[in-house]
């Protein structure tokens, strides 16, 4: 059976699929917001002066890179509810892990930003009578912060492509949307390749939006 | 102002101050000299409590930095530091720079700050580089910026850690002339520098500390004229030889 190529299969899943990709852009924006907020708190509390302190943040990010997020979301969706005895909505799952998966990493860093400016950053802070907070808060972390944009543009994108993982505990994102799209036409090639191109264009566009605001942050700061 | 009575401090094993006894007067400036490692810039950096001393007592102005009860924080913004590398916040402006420190810690309103930030640069000439950033001026324009910003707090005391030993030779003038200023208008400074010409002509008081310990002290006309102790001599042989 020779294989004929459908260009228009392609058009008429676009619809359907969009709604699947808004889904993934949800799902990717909740659980960044939120895993940046938990990977800033954590890569800080690994440098605290606290044993305590570093060592709970050290065995988040440590059990979070050890194992496969897949692990991670079906432990979540599946297993963790029969400990509680309570159902766990798909959304709140879908982005509690991408939170909590990205915040692993994203802790890293925050740590090597944050340690990445020099000391003399924070003894000139506090030899004006700044506390160690307000150093932090008004000179180390704007600093720091111009270096987390690579890698966290980067973090961005892996968890964006992450989110495709999240088909497995039912969240419709857009993986899951195409799989029920070939269910029904079986154009596996035109369907996949189709969500290929639409997850692309939007790792492109979020390569592209940190671009700008690095470039924005250095024309803040250099001229 | 500030009183030091036997500090030591240790690096690990390393003793690098052996019991220093120092006394600051009021107005006065105190220049430190010494070889390198000599612990010049520990005892420095041990009154504003950037490094711990090990054992000792450092009293500023009644209050003991020691005592946890002390709010080290303000001792700080009385006895403000200028460092060697100028540590500047590359991310502010110059102005930016010289008034975080009135609004933050202080609680000025930051158009008064502005104002006071505009007053000082003005002082140590760079008024026209008030939005500049820092990695637009040169060594010895950053170095005044430094100084603008340590006296934005009205501190007590200025701590100059080698304030001009990172500069080009050309520049190291602008900013001693600035510290000269200061120091005419009663500013209390201790200076730690190689600076000897600043010394001679500024100093109250120079000091010569070497092995941990203060090996000499004296108003400076005799203490580059008639040095009793030998490695004093030997040190100002070798500084002189070089100049």
């Amino acid at each position: 059976m020779a294989f004929d190529f459908e260009p228009s299969v392609m058009i008429e899943s676009l619809p359907a699929l969009m709604v699947g990709a808004r889904m993934t852009v949800i799902i990717t924006a909740g659980g960044l917001v939120f895993g940046f907020a938990l990977g800033a708190l954590t890569g800080l509390m690994k440098l605290s002066r606290n044993f305590f302190v570093r060592k709970i943040a050290g065995c988040y990010i440590e059990t979070i890179r050890g194992t496969p997020m897949l692990v991670q979301a079906m432990f979540l969706y599946f297993g963790l509810p029969m400990a509680i005895g309570m159902r766990i909505h798909v959304m709140v799952a879908g982005i509690s892990v991408i939170a909590v998966n990205s915040g692993a990493y994203i802790a890293e860093i925050v740590r090597g930003a944050v340690q990445s400016i020099h000391s003399g950053q924070m003894e000139a802070g506090r030899s004006i009578g700044l506390t160690r907070a307000q150093t932090m808060r008004y000179i180390i972390w704007p600093q720091a912060f111009k270096r987390m944009i690579p890698p966290l543009g980067n973090q961005f994108i892996i968890s964006l492509k992450d989110t495709s993982l999240l088909m497995i505990i039912g969240v419709g994102e857009l993986l899951r949307t195409g799989d029920e799209i070939v269910a029904v036409n079986f154009r596996a090639f035109e369907v996949y390749l189709t969500v290929g191109l639409i997850y692309l264009v939007m790792t492109m566009s979020i390569a592209k939006l940190l671009d700008i605001l690095e470039k924005r942050m250095n024309l803040k700061t250099q001229r | 102002m500030i009183r030091i009575e036997n500090l030591h401090k240790s690096f690990g094993d390393f003793e690098v101050l052996k019991g220093v006894d120092l006394h600051v007067r009021r107005g006065e400036v105190v220049v430190i000299l010494g070889p390198s490692g000599s612990g010049k810039s520990t005892v420095l950096r041990c009154i504003n409590r950037l490094e711990n001393p090990t054992q000792g007592r450092i009293i500023i102005d009644g209050q003991d930095i020691m005592d946890p009860k002390t709010n080290i924080n303000h001792i700080r913004s009385e006895a403000t530091m200028v460092f060697q590398q100028f540590n500047l916040f590359p991310h502010m402006s110059v102005l930016e720079n010289v008034s975080l420190g009135p609004v933050k810690v202080r609680g000025i309103k930051s158009a008064e700050a502005d104002e006071l930030g505009m007053e000082l640069l003005t002082k140590v000439g760079l008024k026209e580089k008030a939005r500049s950033y820092p990695d637009q001026l040169s060594g010895g324009q950053k170095q005044r910026v430094a100084i603008a910003r340590a006296l934005a707090l009205k501190p007590k005391v200025i701590l100059f850690d080698e304030p001009t030993s990172a500069l080009d030779p050309e520049l190291v003038g602008e900013v001693l002339d600035v510290m000269k200023q200061l120091a005419k208008e009663g500013m209390t400074m201790v200076v730690v520098t190689h600076e000897m010409g600043f010394a001679k002509e500024v100093a109250d008081r120079v000091i010569f500390i070497d092995e941990g310990r203060i090996q000499e002290e004296n108003e400076p006309r005799a203490f580059f004229a008639n040095p009793a102790n030998a490695r004093l001599m030997d040190f100002l042989g070798k500084v002189i030889s070089h100049n």
